[in-house]
């Protein structure tokens, strides 16, 4: 856009979504390109099986509404589940249904037009694929599924935010081969500056092995923890050598964020033969994933899926960090947290119900004043960040005035002076609403409490 | 891309603001940008932290953990925020013209 006219008060652009999208103008046959890659994500997946028995189901009955975050702070119909999911089903039924083709003849339907598109790529970037709904759905349904779907056909026309576009390229074509393009040698220089902090503050020698062939574990942090979050990272570590676990990290690839998870599901599975390249690589015997949400999800549910017979299990530190306590291997010292903590479940390592006590049981065994939001656990409420959005620095408005207003009162309700989190897409977010909503709370990482809290 | 007006200069910049070319900032340029961070004045304070952002960006070609950050220049992070309402990587580094950071950051 070199010709756009200059101006001193803002730099902004005109957007026609309320996301960046690199060269997505009208009139580039994106309709055409939608349909005929909904038609080969039908004919070459099991996806075909699933929209038939959604198509077949689904009753617009609402109850989804209820359960929805945005729905409720937004009051806007769009914002319904199951509105969102007949949009896509819609498409389906008149394109890819011997009957919906016949009706489509026979009563002159449109085809699928401009303002259509718009709606999709708007309603689909509108929901944090949180899941919530999938719990109360009568029918069953994962409204989810179809978000991260509508997602996937929409990034095959060319419709996909530039925040994650940018940050997936750097990571699979990149000279950095990450997220945040950290360069190998920062990367080095960093680890050497936590090595010194945790020398400093806990009078340990605390090593960050890097190539070590043969370990136990291979560590894939968000890697925006390498930027962000020094204190989790030194709490991971912490753990890993109060434990004598063997560990290393990977100079070719150490990046843990899947941005596949959330818009596509052949970027999903590159980014994961690039993580299990590396664990190959140098021989580690098993994965583990630092405090990430959906990194954790990603690894654990898409490894085994695409793997093939490089498989390897997947661990999140989490799990490990809970194991260790379990066995009174850690000597995590009670009444080092005098502050009143809750803890906020990250959906995409909570709704499945897979680790939800762990971290309890963690922060109970050494913080004396713990409380719970309501709800918690598997029906918790997302940040308002979730499947993305908090990448998206021009979604903040919508993230703080509507899909993060329930959790700001949610956390504001508990009384809780810290909020522990273990995911770095949901700290960013609370960060953002503690600023917003002036609220009198710190956020932080299970594992930056942890590190207060350890005897090494 | 955007093309914006600063400090007499037609300097080219993303839909957030981050200038594109890093070899095109200048001390002019950069109290350009912060009036857009919503910093007035650019203090000692403040061109001890853009300062320490543009070496170590120059040494490895990214911004310096935030933690390194503070203790480097001696601020903590509330004190960042102080000097730069919108943040250490959104304000600062934006101001230091470094690229607009990628991923979870």
């Amino acid at each position: 856009m070199a010709d756009s006219p200059s101006s001193q008060s803002s730099p902004m652009t005109h957007h026609k979504y309320s996301y960046h999208v690199e060269n997505a103008g009208e009139g580039n046959h994106r309709a055409e390109k939608f349909l005929s890659a909904f038609a080969a994500i039908l004919r070459h997946s099991n996806y075909r099986f699933i929209v038939e028995l959604f198509a077949r189901t689904t009753a617009r009955c609402g109850r989804c509404a209820a359960s929805c975050q945005v729905y409720q702070a937004s009051n806007d119909p769009r914002d319904i589940p199951c509105y969102r999911t007949q949009l896509l089903l819609d498409v389906y039924r008149q394109y890819f249904t011997s009957s919906g083709q016949f009706r489509s003849r026979i009563l002159g339907e449109d085809a699928l037009s401009e303002a259509k598109m718009d709606e999709m790529a708007e309603c689909f970037y509108r929901c944090m694929a949180c899941r919530r709904c999938s719990i109360d759905c009568p029918l069953g349904l994962d409204h989810g599924l179809m978000t991260h779907l509508g997602r996937y056909i929409l990034s095959e026309a060319g419709i996909a935010p530039k925040g994650l576009v940018v940050s997936v390229r750097e990571q699979l074509e990149g000279a950095t081969a990450n997220t945040s393009a950290i360069p190998l040698p920062a990367l080095l220089d960093n680890l050497e500056f936590l090595k010194d902090e945790l020398r400093e503050t806990k009078g340990a020698s605390v090593d960050f092995p890097v190539d070590q062939e043969n370990a136990e574990y291979i560590f894939f942090p968000a890697v925006s923890d390498y930027l962000m979050e020094a204190d989790t990272l030194m709490g991971n570590a912490a753990v890993l050598h109060a434990t004598g676990t063997s560990w290393t990290i990977g100079s070719q690839y150490f990046d843990g964020i899947n941005y596949g998870l959330f818009y596509n599901d052949w970027i999903l599975e590159r980014i994961i033969h690039k993580l299990v390249g590396e664990a190959r690589r140098l021989k580690a015997k098993k994965v583990l994933v630092g405090e990430c949400g959906h990194a954790a999800r990603s690894a654990r549910q898409f490894v085994p899926t695409f793997a093939g017979d490089q498989n390897l299990p997947v661990v999140s530190v989490l799990e490990l960090t809970w194991q260790a306590v379990k066995a009174g291997k850690l000597r995590l010292k009670p009444g080092v947290i005098t502050e009143r903590v809750t803890y906020h479940d990250p959906c995409n390592i909570a709704r499945s119900g897979w680790i939800v006590d762990q971290p309890r049981e963690i922060l109970r065994s050494f913080v004396s004043d713990f409380v719970e939001m309501n709800p918690h656990g598997r029906e918790n409420y997302c940040c308002g960040g979730g499947s993305g959005l908090v990448s998206l620095d021009e979604t903040h408005d919508f993230r703080m005035k509507v899909s993060g207003k329930t959790k700001a009162e949610q956390i504001r309700a508990s009384g809780a002076q810290i909020v522990a989190t273990p995911c770095a897409n949901c700290k960013k977010q609370l960060r953002e609403l503690v600023d917003y909503y002036k609220l009198p709370v710190q956020i932080v990482g299970v594992h930056d409490l942890i590190l207060r809290a350890v005897e090494l | 891309m955007p093309l914006l007006d600063l400090a007499g200069t037609q300097v080219e910049v993303d839909e957030d603001g981050f200038i594109q070319d890093p070899a095109s900032w200048s001390e002019m340029l950069a109290a350009a940008l912060a009036k857009m961070e919503d910093v007035e004045n650019l203090t000692e304070d403040h061109w001890k932290v853009i300062k320490y952002l543009r070496t170590y960006y120059q040494q490895f070609g990214i911004a310096p953990m935030v933690r390194k950050l503070c203790k480097e220049t001696g601020y903590d992070l509330k004190a960042i925020y102080e000097l730069f309402p919108s943040g250490p990587a959104k304000g600062a580094c934006k101001i230091a013209g470094l690229p607009k950071p990628t991923g979870c950051v």
